[in-house]
């Protein structure tokens, strides 16, 4: 049945209303949070120190600030000479209504270069996994576990790292342009934190091996551009300096929030950056950078675009580095700028990987066509035929 | 000489195709005669140019303005958008439709609708002078883009026979031969017939 357009519109009619209000107390909390934290400012290397010994007491998620709290920079001199490599990923899962247990992984690879020589490459590199080593991890006491659901999208942000590194070092070989690799989405797989010890390490130490150590390794200044972030973590020190003692009991009982609502866009979106300026660089204090990230630990800063509000990320290695972070500073703005709001490579990269519901219809016809040709059963769920068919 | 690959079939019939272009924006002038291949190698089909177009590769996708004043104050306009956004040589796509107006077999050059459409993948040559010449020594063509259904044949035949008259030892001369042959084709539409023999003359 159609939706109740009477019904909802009212719903959404009052929704708005008390957003308004939400805002106006949202805005009370934003000015409160950065008088504070321009008072604090000046003790950054204290309040680090402090959220990194807290970190893990914390009813909140922190960040550990890598220089005085409130520096702002203005967008770096720059002439748009520059490579971009870019990655993005998608995936078919596995669906066990299928006639056959299977996954599929697409990779869009990204590169475009400006400047005096431009030209640009677009392609994308598909993989499918069917056989049993494939589709089972297992660990050394012999324990299985089943590629699919979370631990597929874990091998797919794994490979993108992967293939960004690849790419980068092919684009080296050729080019003379400074280079810069970027991934849409955030570097810190807070995805793996969930899972089994033995599974997070085995993504996460091929994607910071083979992916992170091979970009260092390459000497290419590596970030992530986040749109629209809703991380809370620079809001974690504001947190922290208006409730500074934090204990294991208090995380328990549950403290209360002083600045409830407010996350690090709501934060920097009140017009502290100007077009085209970027924050202070930000140490992540979530729990899987700290511990299991070593030199590729994960810091970012926040960035104006104009249009919105970037998060961008990037290795120690390169946060180390002020010509790199500039670099990066410059390009993130001017791929948004191309882009009409958003980093044209990767829009480029999503097009490239993404499966629609069309690919995926044409991609299980290929399958059953090829079980039929190898006079295999094909016959899916009834189930799935249900699912896929309205019967009236 | 080698005649020009231009661009491959990316849809057909018995009376048309589509080619999309090698290159971004490269594509012949509207009226060209141009051939494409076919799975039975001995035969290829012949048609003329028509209704070119550049747009985005994707479906639903629509190019969107991008010249202007950059953020840095320089400003950019046509070749230095492409410049600017290289991007754009991968994600946009130049094609043409082409009117089906004959076939060669054998080295026999037949006026008539191909018995099969030109193969779906296959590659499309611009004729170069020589073949058109061959093509336009007769007129049975004619009678194939005038009935076609389509709102631009007056204009697709008047520059195909002009461009077929500029390649003629003695131009009158074939100007006067093809105004005859479209006087008997368009006997009972003298409006058409006098717009035609006006673009031929002018």
């Amino acid at each position: 049945m159609p939706l109740d357009f009477n019904q909802v519109g009212q719903q959404i009619k009052r929704m708005g209303g008390d957003l308004r209000q939400t805002a106006n107390e949202h805005d009370q909390l934003v000015a409160t949070a950065w008088a504070n934290l321009e008072k604090e400012s000046p003790r950054w290397e204290h309040w680090a120190r402090h959220a990194e010994e807290n970190y893990l007491r914390s009813p909140w998620l922190l960040a550990a600030p890598a220089e005085p709290i409130t520096n702002r920079y203005r967008l770096p001199k720059f002439a748009p000479n520059y490579c971009l490599a870019a990655v993005d990923g998608s995936q078919i899962d596995l669906d066990r209504h299928w006639a056959v247990e299977c996954f599929l992984i697409n990779l869009g690879l990204v590169t475009i270069q400006y400047g005096q020589q431009p030209y640009s490459k677009l392609h994308s590199v598909p993989a499918l996994h069917y056989n049993d080593q494939e589709l089972l991890l297992r660990d050394k006491d012999g324990r299985s576990y089943k590629m699919a659901g979370a631990l597929v999208h874990a091998e797919r942000d794994t490979r993108e790292g992967i293939a960004l590194a690849s790419l980068a070092q092919e684009i080296l070989a050729t080019s003379t342009a400074p280079l810069v690799a970027m991934q849409d989405g955030t570097l810190i797989r807070w995805s793996l934190s969930g899972l089994d010890p033995w599974v997070r390490s085995h993504f996460l130490q091929r994607y910071l091996d083979q992916g992170l150590a091979a970009l260092r390794a390459a000497d290419v200044p590596t970030c992530s551009y986040i749109s629209h972030p809703k991380a809370p973590e620079v809001t974690g020190i504001a947190r922290l300096i208006a409730k500074p003692i934090l204990n294991n009991a208090s995380k328990a009982e549950g403290i209360i929030d002083p600045y409830p609502g407010i996350n690090d866009t709501k934060l920097f979106g009140n017009g502290w950056l100007g077009d085209g300026e970027r924050s202070a660089l930000f140490k992540s204090l979530s729990k899987i950078n700290v511990e299991e990230y070593g030199e590729h630990a994960i810091y970012f800063f926040y960035l104006n675009v104009g249009a919105e509000l970037a998060r961008i990320e990037m290795p120690e290695w390169v946060a180390q580095r002020p010509e790199w972070v500039d670099l990066i500073h410059a390009v993130a703005y001017d791929q948004a700028h191309r882009g009409g709001g958003y980093p044209v490579a990767l829009a480029r990269a999503h097009e490239q990987a993404v499966v629609r519901e069309s690919d995926r219809r044409v991609f299980r016809q290929m399958i059953e066509q090829a079980l039929w040709h190898a006079r295999l059963s094909n016959g899916s769920s009834l189930k799935q035929d249900a699912k896929a068919q309205v019967r009236v | 000489m080698q005649e020009q690959r231009i661009g491959e079939v990316i849809e057909a019939s018995s009376t048309q195709w589509t080619t999309g272009a090698y290159e971004l924006l490269n594509a012949p002038p509207f009226g060209s005669l141009i051939k494409a291949g076919c799975y039975d190698n001995d035969l290829c089909v012949y048609g003329l140019v028509y209704d070119i177009r550049t747009g985005s590769r994707d479906l639903g996708g629509k190019a969107m303005v991008r010249g202007g004043r950059r953020y840095d104050g320089s400003e950019f306009y046509d070749d230095q958008i492409y410049s600017e956004h290289p991007d754009l040589a991968a994600v946009l796509q130049t094609e043409w439709s082409a009117l089906v107006i004959g076939y060669e077999r054998a080295g026999r050059i037949i006026h008539y609708l191909p018995p099969q459409p030109p193969t779906v993948h296959y590659s499309v040559h611009l004729c170069d002078d020589n073949t058109v010449h061959r093509f336009t020594q007769h007129c049975d063509f004619f009678r194939m883009v005038l009935h076609a259904n389509l709102p631009i044949v007056d204009e697709l035949l008047g520059t195909a026979i002009r461009n077929a008259a500029e390649l003629q030892a003695n131009r009158r001369e074939y100007e006067l031969y093809a105004g005859r042959e479209l006087a008997r084709l368009l006997r009972d539409d003298y409006d058409r017939l006098r717009v035609l023999v006006r673009m031929l003359t002018s």
